[in-house]
């Protein structure tokens, strides 16, 4: 008889959801977590003496108050707030757009150089508010059960158009949405926006985490799911939801076991899941396990050969995770302002020509010289961070590939990071002068520190036939072919970022099935 | 445009006929002469010589061979011994066969494996991590079958091989006048026979001391119509013509298990996973839709379905290989199944086919109806169901 | 003019006679007009250099569909398709290349030199493919479902569009999705390792288009290689006797026979439209010829934005078809030699050379041929594919000269210096070509005895082919089926009432294929529009 109900693989925020809500239905539920901190990549780290980041990604918007509610954490301790943080966009001429949650007062700062951009900011946000519950409904839900032996189109099509015609998206809304999702995201914005550095602002989120740049088709999907679904601002940062997410799975009673890295996934005879083993030897039974860790982890690296029926081997191992994101942390010995403002987030970009130009090297397994930066200085809300009156810039670099084929020595990182200065340089002159620290991450590192596949910070691409299937048809719905083994991490839908979403709907699941 | 094997210059030579087919790639003498006839006796009375060449070759070595190979075929090949042959299949997830052939092990970890089709992409895919390495050998190793009762007496006379001893599926090593090979007791007509593996430099000289060694045994060539012949009185299926490899086929109907085709046999279930056991494990509890059965075609039948037009009956020369139906014994429009190829026996006189069929009417001694087409009008004679192996003579497995 | 016809055809590209050809075999009165002074639009053949006669722009043919061979007797028309048997990859400096033959044993050992594994999943793929694209004919061949309806009868046609899905199967349907919007190149990165064999088969996905093989969505259009359909069999390419036109010529020979009337040298200048409906059209010289219902063949810009104007358009409709994207992307580089262009002198005579030469050694190359042409420059390597076609069909040079077909993409229509400025570009393009060639053939300066550029503004200028898009409108997802060109409008009917399309701007789109004219055609009969 095992003393677990079940075996949470993984201690990030979605491993640490799953497990809590299992907990709290009186499920006895072990974490184990291969580092010595949980977290994940929510997890913030002191890079460099007295300095500190609130986490390896930056953006907390999507958290859903659900989730929040369900885990009661709040009660933990966690500030939320619902509307998103402002973000500032920033051009190399100096100029700056501050996007904040009131469209009308984003509007007017636009209006200072294009009046057209004004409006069609306006008209953009109309359209994404049009669109907007039913992509909330998609990422809030299970991914619909679609029995591929049942299918016709014509009832998947008439049910969509039930769903969608129901919410209130019209005709017009829904042709409009099926002509625009295919689209590039420059393709979409050019057709409204004129001034480049806010397309490209606007634009950015999109390609984050994709092997793409801005003129890649089905970006615009990427675009108004991230629009659509980023609403909250967590105070303190991910470090802060993963304060409160430990607190209410403690008070759950979850055991977590850290330093604890699993081998292997256990079977027995007839192929169904009888608990891991871990290195080091120690065997850890129970009839359930779930995997927040990625789905090619899971499948391919935590069983043996053979063991899993090759059509389930062969898809994951199709599965896209090309990473395309660096890290630099930079400890400064200043306050920091960014086109002469004091910003807690910002993005560059420029123009759609300087994004792609900075994917175009990933292709070809190089890195680009003029990456394009996603900005976060966690001291401007929280100063304990860094000694006083310093500042902790941490930046999320895009696009950076992988498998740099010069490899990812100390010295191809070295210059990674004075490229990221270089260009910090421009919206703040003369901060490289003023670092005293600096760690440079490469997606290599993502995976070598945080078990992230190929270093992909979303657990797999999100790419159209990556979401909703997610992340292969056969284990859409957090269950797999494997009896017992369910996923509950980024990999799974409605996939990466800070969400905890999949972590909560795969326990839903999981509590369902059992 | 075919290419030719390293044996061309001696088979162009006794084609007389000119009748080359493809085979995978190759030209293979389809029949050396304008009546294949002779070809074929020469299996069951004295012996005939095969090109084989064209089937698939691949040699499989490393320290995880003998593992790899046992989770990658229905059969564990890990328990075949130093020397040992064994006919197999491999399946797929589904547990659908991909293809058959005949694997020997030539050391501990050596291995040699045959396959009607090209397997290098679907095997090299399960090395992985494995200590294995997986050669393809198609074109530079090259073979001759020597199938009939008087193959065992030539052998003897051209090579060193102890071959009194050598049982049925086992294979040994062979020195002839300045020249190695391999002998295995294996074939494809179901007698006493051998197939004969060399590397092509040395094609001709085995062929040459086979040649010169079998003129004292009525040594004859024999192509694939002959073969065919044979194989089918044997009851030995045909990869892309009594069943489709699940990797060709388009849809599930077209697709079949080893026990729909009688393979039943060759399958180790109850050991470590290997591909396709859970859906075999599945199968074999819950039966199995199909089976292959032999066919026995009712001569006096179709002797009056000729007579009734004045005709005396027709044997159609050689063998087929299209699909014919074949029907429920009462009700004549129900069919249940299908005949995949089939041939007169020439030794047999008996009109006789491999057919698939439901499981229902699979038992042996079933009476069915099978479709003939006689001076063309469709009609139906009685067949009867039974086993596939129409002859099986006691000297193919003997030894002396 | 006081004649009257039933209906007027404006353009007489293959489309446009083809549904000439419908219609007057329908007994209805109809006229063609063609603004050149020789018919067949983009599928012409002409004679630029004495002696040798070109297709200037489409080069093969494969998409065109059998039944309306059979339908319009074709054949006893002139219609005469010589198959292509091989398609070779050249290596540079002379190396053995990959050639793909139809025997299947021949080319497995071609693609083992580079790939053993590669060798044997080619028939893998291939099988794959050609189920896809059989399903995917069903799409063709049938006028494109509307989705926002919710009309019974298009309730059907989508649920029969459902059933070639289902019966595709889990994992066929797994790779049906991916197929609909992978790039090219990471689709085929899950079947193959070697680059000589995925580069020309990623590019298959981008032709004209404005995308790089890494653009995602572009890998569909690998179906369309596979369902190359002639006279019923799958996969099989060919060159139109006597040139492109010969099918054109075909076509408007089978109009002429149903009883249609063909001008050439008639300019129109837009639609006449009183009260919202077509009533003939308006010549440049002034002439207004009348007719019950208009067929525009033109592409749907200039279908809309010129031929009917905006100001008979609403501003939605205006502003629907202005996003419709065109951006030409190719060139055609036409030369006319003295002797065989040998692309590699190791191999034994020139059977390898009879199909198509694709230039596109790796999956890499053609991205950065791609990488030139987002920023607005031509690319200095772009991938060609090169057909030799005298080899096969000798009337179409002197004894011993050849014609050789070079396709080149990208050559983008909006270059840096704008569009208008690519005439002063014309030879430099032809010159990057001619270098690229000469990579794989060292000889073929002394071999040159005349060039022809087209360029993408030379496609628009005298083809009419705005913005020089080969395909009159970009053949991706959003501007497809019920989406092509503008969702609403997508069963060949317009705004103005008794206008149609029928050119390649309409379901299905591009190639030369005559589904546009044929289902247009059709669907003007079944509506008793005249």
């Amino acid at each position: 008889m095992s003393k677990y109900d079940i075996i949470v693989i993984g201690g990030g925020h979605n491993g640490l959801t799953t497990a809590t809500i299992l907990a709290k239905k009186g499920k006895k539920v072990l974490v184990v977590e291969k580092r010595n901190v949980l977290g994940g990549i929510a997890a913030g780290e002191e890079f460099y003496p007295g300095y500190s980041t609130t986490g390896l990604l930056h953006d907390t918007s999507g958290v859903r108050p659900q989730v929040v509610k369900a885990l009661q954490l709040e009660k933990y301790g966690l500030v939320i707030e619902n509307n998103r943080a402002d973000v500032t966009i920033l051009s190399k001429d100096g100029k700056s757009v501050n996007i904040q949650s009131d469209v009308n007062a984003t509007a007017e700062t636009i209006s200072n150089f294009s009046k057209n951009d004004a409006e069609a900011y306006k008209a953009y946000q109309e359209f994404l508010k049009k669109i907007s519950k039913v992509i909330n409904d998609l990422m809030e839900n299970p991914p619909p059960n679609i029995n591929i032996e049942n299918l016709t189109m014509a009832s998947l099509v008439v049910l969509a158009k039930k769903g969608m015609m129901l919410k209130g998206l019209g005709n017009k809304t829904m042709m409009e949405l099926l002509k625009v999702a295919p689209m590039s995201v420059a393709d979409f914005l050019n057709e409204k926006f004129e001034t480049d550095f806010l397309k490209a602002g606007i634009a950015a989120p999109a390609i984050y985490g994709s092997y793409a740049g801005p003129w890649s088709a089905y970006s615009t999907i990427n675009l108004m799911l991230w629009e659509c679904a980023s609403r909250s601002y967590i105070k303190g940062g991910p470090q802060a939801l993963v304060d409160a997410l430990l607190k209410a799975a403690i008070q759950a009673g979850v055991e977590i076991h850290t330093g604890a890295e699993v081998e292997k996934i256990l079977l027995d005879t007839d192929g169904v899941v009888k608990g891991v083993k871990l290195v080091g030897g120690e065997e850890i039974l129970s009839t359930k396990v779930a995997a927040s860790c990625t789905p090619k982890e899971t499948f391919l690296n935590l069983f043996d050969d053979f063991e899993l029926e090759y059509e389930l081997d062969y898809w994951i191992d199709k599965i896209r995770s090309r990473g395309t994101t660096a890290k630099v942390n930079l400890a400064i010995n200043t306050l920091v302002q960014l086109n002469d403002q004091t910003v807690e987030f910002a993005r560059t970009g420029n123009s759609f020509d300087e994004m792609e130009k900075a994917f175009d090297p990933v292709k070809y397994k190089e890195v680009t010289d003029a990456p394009f930066l996603d900005i976060h200085i966690p001291t401007y809300n929280n100063p304990s961070l860094a000694p006083d009156g310093h500042s902790v810039v941490s930046v999320q670099v895009h696009q950076i590939p992988y498998n740099f084929e010069a490899g990812w020595s100390e010295e191809a990182k070295k210059k990674l990071g004075e490229d990221v200065l270089k260009e910090l340089d421009i919206y703040s002159t003369g901060l490289s002068k003023s670092v005293v620290g600096m760690e440079v991450l490469s997606p290599a590192d993502f995976e070598e520190r945080y078990t992230l596949t190929e270093g992909h910070i979303y657990h797999g691409e999100h790419f159209v036939d990556q979401l909703i299937t997610r992340p292969i048809p056969a284990c859409s719905r957090y269950t797999t072919p494997v009896s017992g083994l369910y996923l509950c991490g980024s990999g799974s839908h409605p996939g990466g970022g800070i969400t905890c979403m999949p972590g909560y709907l795969s326990a839903k699941m999981i509590l369902k099935n059992n | 445009m075919p290419i030719q094997t390293p044996f061309h210059p001696r088979t162009s030579e006794h084609n007389k006929a000119l009748d080359w087919k493809d085979w995978a790639g190759y030209f293979a003498a389809n029949s050396y002469n304008v009546v294949s006839d002779f070809e074929y006796y020469a299996f069951r009375h004295s012996a005939g010589l095969v090109d084989i060449t064209p089937l698939f070759k691949y040699k499989i070595t490393g320290k995880d061979a003998s593992m790899f190979l046992s989770r990658i075929i229905v059969k564990d090949i890990s328990k075949l011994k130093l020397n040992q042959a064994t006919y197999c299949c491999w399946c797929d997830d589904r547990g659908m066969v991909i293809d058959d052939g005949t694997v020997m092990r030539f050391g501990e970890n050596e291995y040699f494996l045959t396959a009607a089709d090209p397997s290098y992409s679907w095997f090299s895919r399960f090395i992985k991590k494995l200590d294995v390495h997986i050669e393809d050998i198609t074109d530079s190793f090259c073979g001759l079958a020597l199938q009939g009762p008087t193959s065992r007496d030539i052998l003897k006379n051209m090579c060193d091989a102890d071959l009194d001893s050598m049982k049925f599926f086992w294979t040994t090593d062979a020195n002839s006048e300045g020249f190695k090979f391999k002998i295995s007791r294996t074939g494809y007509t179901g007698d006493l026979g051998y197939e004969l593996w060399v590397k092509n430099e040395d094609a001709l000289n085995l062929f040459d001391a086979i040649w010169k060694a079998g003129q004292d045994y009525n040594i004859r060539m024999a192509g694939i119509a002959a073969l065919d012949i044979a194989r089918l009185e044997a009851g030995l299926i045909m990869n892309g013509v009594d069943y489709h490899g699940s990797l060709h086929a388009l849809i599930p109907e077209q697709m079949s298990s080893p026990y729909e085709l009688g393979l039943g046999w060759t399958v180790n279930l109850d050991r470590k996973p290997f591909m396709g056991q859970r859906a075999l494990k599945k199968e074999k509890k819950n039966g199995s839709r199909w089976a292959t059965v032999g066919i026995d075609i009712n001569w006096p039948d179709l002797e009056k379905l000729y007579k009734k037009h004045g005709l005396p009956p027709h044997i159609q020369a050689g063998a087929w290989r299209h699909s014919v139906p074949i029907y429920h014994k009462q009700q004549k429009s129900k069919q249940i199944g299908y005949a995949t190829s089939g041939t007169w026996s020439p030794i047999l006189k008996k009109n006789i086919a491999l057919a698939t069929i439901e499981i229902d009417y699979a038992k042996s001694g079933t009476e069915v109806n099978f479709e003939v087409m006689v001076e063309h009008h469709r009609e139906l004679v009685r067949a009867i169901v039974g086993k596939p192996q129409f002859f099986n003579p006691k000297r193919k497995r003997a030894i002396l | 003019m006081s004649k009257k016809y039933d209906a007027i055809i404006i353009g007489g590209g293959h489309n446009g006679l083809i549904n000439a050809a419908y219609l007057a075999k329908a007994g209805k009165k109809v006229l063609v007009l063609e603004k050149r002074y020789v018919l067949g639009g983009a599928a012409v053949s002409e004679e630029i250099h004495p002696g040798f006669t070109f297709s200037v722009c489409s080069y093969v043919v494969s998409l065109f569909r059998p039944h309306i061979i059979r339908e319009l007797s074709l054949v006893k028309h002139g219609y005469d398709i010589i198959p292509m048997d091989a398609s070779y990859q050249p290596l540079p400096d002379g190396d053995i290349g990959l050639c793909k033959w139809g025997d299947a044993a021949k080319t497995r050992r071609e693609i083992a030199r580079f790939s053993k594994k590669d060798s044997e999943v080619y028939g893998e793929f291939n099988k794959v493919m050609t189920h896809m694209a059989k399903l995917a004919k069903e799409v063709i061949d049938h006028p494109a479902p509307d989705v926002a309806s919710i009309n019974p009868k298009e309730l059907s046609s989508l649920l029969r569009m459902g059933k070639v899905f289902k019966n595709l199967g889990s994992e066929l349907l797994q790779m049906n999705t991916k197929l609909l919007t992978m790039s090219s190149a990471d689709f085929l990165d899950l079947w193959f390792e070697s680059e000589i064999l995925k580069g020309p088969l990623a590019v298959s996905g981008i032709i004209g288009t404005f995308l790089g093989v890494r653009s995602p969505g572009t890998a569909y259009v690998l179906l369309h290689h596979y369902m190359g359909e002639l006279d019923g069999s799958f996969r099989s390419w060919g060159f139109s006797k006597g040139g492109t036109g010969g099918v054109s010529n075909a076509c408007a020979d089978a109009a002429r026979s149903f009883g249609a009337e063909i001008r050439t040298n008639v300019s129109v200048s837009n639609v006449k439209i009183v009260n919202g409906k077509a009533m003939g059209v308006l010549l440049a010289n002034g002439d207004e010829i009348d007719s019950k219902i208009v067929v525009s063949n033109l592409d749907p810009n200039r279908t809309y934005l010129k031929m009917i104007g905006e100001d008979n358009l609403s501003s939605d409709i205006t502003k629907e078809i202005k996003r419709f994207k065109m951006r030409g992307s190719s060139g055609k580089v036409n030369f006319a030699l003295n002797g065989v262009p040998n692309f590699c002198r190791k191999r034994k005579g020139l059977e390898y050379m009879k199909g198509d030469i694709a230039i596109v050694p790796n999956v890499d190359y053609a991205e950065k041929a791609y990488d030139q042409a987002k920023y607005g420059e031509f690319s200095e390597r772009p991938f060609i594919n090169i057909v030799v076609p005298s080899l096969t069909d000798p009337t179409l040079a002197p004894p011993g000269k050849h014609v050789m077909s070079c396709f080149v993409q990208y050559a983008p229509f909006y270059i840096k210096e704008g569009p208008e400025y690519w005439p002063k570009l014309s030879d430099k393009f032809g010159d990057a070509v001619q270098e690229t060639i000469k990579e794989y053939v060292p000889d073929i300066d002394s071999l040159v005895e005349h060039r022809q550029v087209v360029t993408p503004w030379d496609m628009q200028e005298t083809f009419g082919l705005t913005e020089g898009n080969i395909f009159q409108g970009e053949l991706t997802l959003e501007q497809l089926l019920f989406q092509r060109p503008i969702s609403g409008y997508a069963k060949y009917k317009t705004p103005i009432r008794n206008l149609w399309m029928s050119g390649s701007g309409t379901h299905p789109g591009g190639g030369i294929m005559g589904s546009g004219g044929e289902l247009s055609a059709k669907s003007i009969l079944k509506e008793k529009a005249i």
